[in-house]
């Protein structure tokens, strides 16, 4: 073979037809890594399944016992534990909708230069942090109804909920307020707009595409956290229920796991309609 | 409020005064400029001509003087606590283009151009439409209509933002340094809207290191220098008999960089 033919400049048609190639590559090594991913998850998800299977497995003269369920139980069980799920989807969702609306005006407040708004915000954000959220939902509950405020159970877990949440958001909100550009308050100022309007149209819509991933975040983490006020006994979502079967029959196991299910369930089908939004986001902006 | 406004100028700066901290950034600023008179603001880096322009529309808080625009007149007060009224009537006045666009990031470019008539001025959205449309066909842009800001080359956001700043119809239009942030191939046909609206007779101030934009189509030319209005003149004047040492260290500067 001739030294020369291997110097070739590839021409447009040549470099275009490299790169379809490159991508391809490319794209069948994505495609493989998600395969395995998924094979690996198939693989955790069925040894989890047989470790609670009951089977008994001969392994190379070892006999391992893996743990028996009851199954009547669940099955007589697991409906009631159900019926908790919406119980904790409207208690996250009403808890993060009033968490966002405090964390909207505890941002404002943060970033005020009017000392009463800026002093609001910051004890409200400090008291809130300094305390247990178990404690807040206690006081709540028992402490409230000795100064004669008896709020029903509903109501006081979306408070407690919303209220801490509220404090540790509002500085998600107050990083995104401030990363966007100075200059678009200014051009926004030069404009003729007021404080109000410049806000409101330009920054909020520009701050919100990037405070949206990391409030999905907190949701998740509500829907779990909810769990908290079943602690005091009045709220019948998902755990509440589970602890009252698992104590009834003896078959704590096998109603936490029901509950364990259900939580994990609930944040599976959140976070693959979260990882969409985040998708439809980010090609906004690359557009 | 008594001191009578001449009218035949559009702009009337006295004594401009503004400090960042201890630091007197702009000194003791007179100046008028007249119904269609441009002028050019030149000077180095850091020598005030940015806050100076800044200040006639606010959005730096000028500690003393007075501005007057279009016989809206304005008092700096050193606490700053100046009438908000008073300082959106100068910003309607005026329409400001920046060094870095500042298009607003999520919307499209004839949103962008229309968006204040409606908010501000509440302007119905067929009529905003259509003085969108036109704006956008004088800066050569009527295709980009739908596209996002960030779709757009540099010399092709600057032209939506004079689009978007003339949307407001002002009586004066500052440019601050707009042409700095472009690759160089793009200057020109930002520099081509510009001579446009100089055509057209708009009244203009702007701070640009564009020496043969100032030489070829101010009326005027102010030089700054550590906050001092040092020199005002004809282009001919300045750039070729500077009578102030620092005005010709700076030209000589300016030729021997090259």
């Amino acid at each position: 073979m001739q030294n020369t033919e291997i110097i070739v400049k590839p021409n447009d048609t040549e470099t275009c037809e490299l790169g379809r190639q490159v991508e391809l590559i490319r794209q069948q090594q994505e495609r493989e890594f998600q395969i395995g991913v998924y094979v690996s998850w198939a693989v955790l998800f069925f040894f989890l399944i047989l470790a609670f299977s009951g089977l008994k497995i001969d392994l190379f003269g070892f006999e391992i016992k893996t743990i028996a369920l009851d199954i009547g139980f669940i099955t007589r069980s697991g409906p009631n534990i159900a019926e908790g799920i919406v119980v904790t989807i409207i208690l996250s969702t009403a808890s993060i909708a009033l968490a966002c609306l405090l964390a909207l005006m505890g941002a404002l407040g943060r970033l005020s230069r009017f000392p009463p708004a800026y002093a609001t915000s910051t004890f409200y954000i400090s008291l809130v942090r300094g305390t247990p959220l178990l404690l807040q939902i206690f006081f709540l509950f028992f402490a409230l109804p000795q100064i004669g405020i008896r709020l029903g159970p509903m109501t006081a877990g979306i408070l407690a909920l919303g209220l801490n949440y509220g404090a540790y958001m509002a500085e998600i909100f107050r990083a995104g307020i401030q990363s966007v550009d100075i200059g678009q308050q200014e051009a926004a100022y030069a404009l003729g707009m007021t404080r109000n309007q410049m806000m409101h149209r330009i920054v909020f819509p520009q701050a919100l595409r990037l405070i949206l991933p990391p409030i999905g975040n907190q949701f998740i983490a509500m829907q779990k956290d909810s769990a908290l006020v079943s602690t005091v006994g009045f709220v019948h979502e998902i755990l509440w229920r589970a602890e009252k079967h698992g104590r009834r029959d003896a078959r704590h196991l096998e109603a936490l796991l029901v509950a364990a299910a259900f939580y994990w369930i609930l944040t599976i089908i959140f976070s693959v309609f979260q990882s969409k939004i985040e998708d439809r986001l980010s090609k906004g902006v690359r557009e | 409020m008594t001191q009578p406004i001449q009218p035949s100028s559009m702009v009337e700066v006295v004594d401009l005064e503004k400090f960042f901290g201890t630091l007197q950034a702009v000194k003791q600023a007179s100046f008028t400029v007249d119904i269609a008179e441009v002028v050019c603001v030149i000077g180095r880096s850091g020598s005030g001509k940015s806050t100076l322009l800044r200040c006639l529309n606010f959005l730096e808080q000028p500690h003393h003087g007075s501005i007057q625009i279009d016989g809206v007149r304005v008092m700096a007060r050193p606490d700053g606590r100046v009438d908000p009224a008073q300082i959106h009537a100068l910003r309607l006045k005026t329409g400001m283009v920046f060094q870095s666009f500042n298009l607003f990031a999520h919307r499209t470019v004839l949103e962008n151009v229309i968006g204040a008539p409606i908010i501000v001025k509440k302007m119905m959205i067929a009529e905003a439409t259509d003085l969108g449309l036109q704006l956008l066909e004088k800066v050569g842009l009527t295709d980009k209509k739908d596209q996002y800001p960030s779709r757009l080359s540099g010399g092709q956001q600057q032209r939506v933002a004079i689009a978007r700043a003339l949307a407001m119809q002002p009586k004066v239009m500052l440019f601050d340094e707009p042409t700095s942030a472009l690759d160089p191939e793009l200057i020109a046909e930002v520099l081509g809207v510009m001579r446009q609206l100089v055509e057209e007779g708009m009244t203009m101030i702007i701070v640009t290191h564009e020496m043969d934009f100032a030489r070829n189509f101010a009326d005027r030319v102010i030089f700054m220098d550590q906050g001092h209005l040092v020199e005002a003149g004809s282009p001919t004047q300045i750039f070729d008999q500077p009578q102030d040492a620092r005005t010709r260290q700076f030209l000589y500067a300016l030729d021997h960089q090259n």
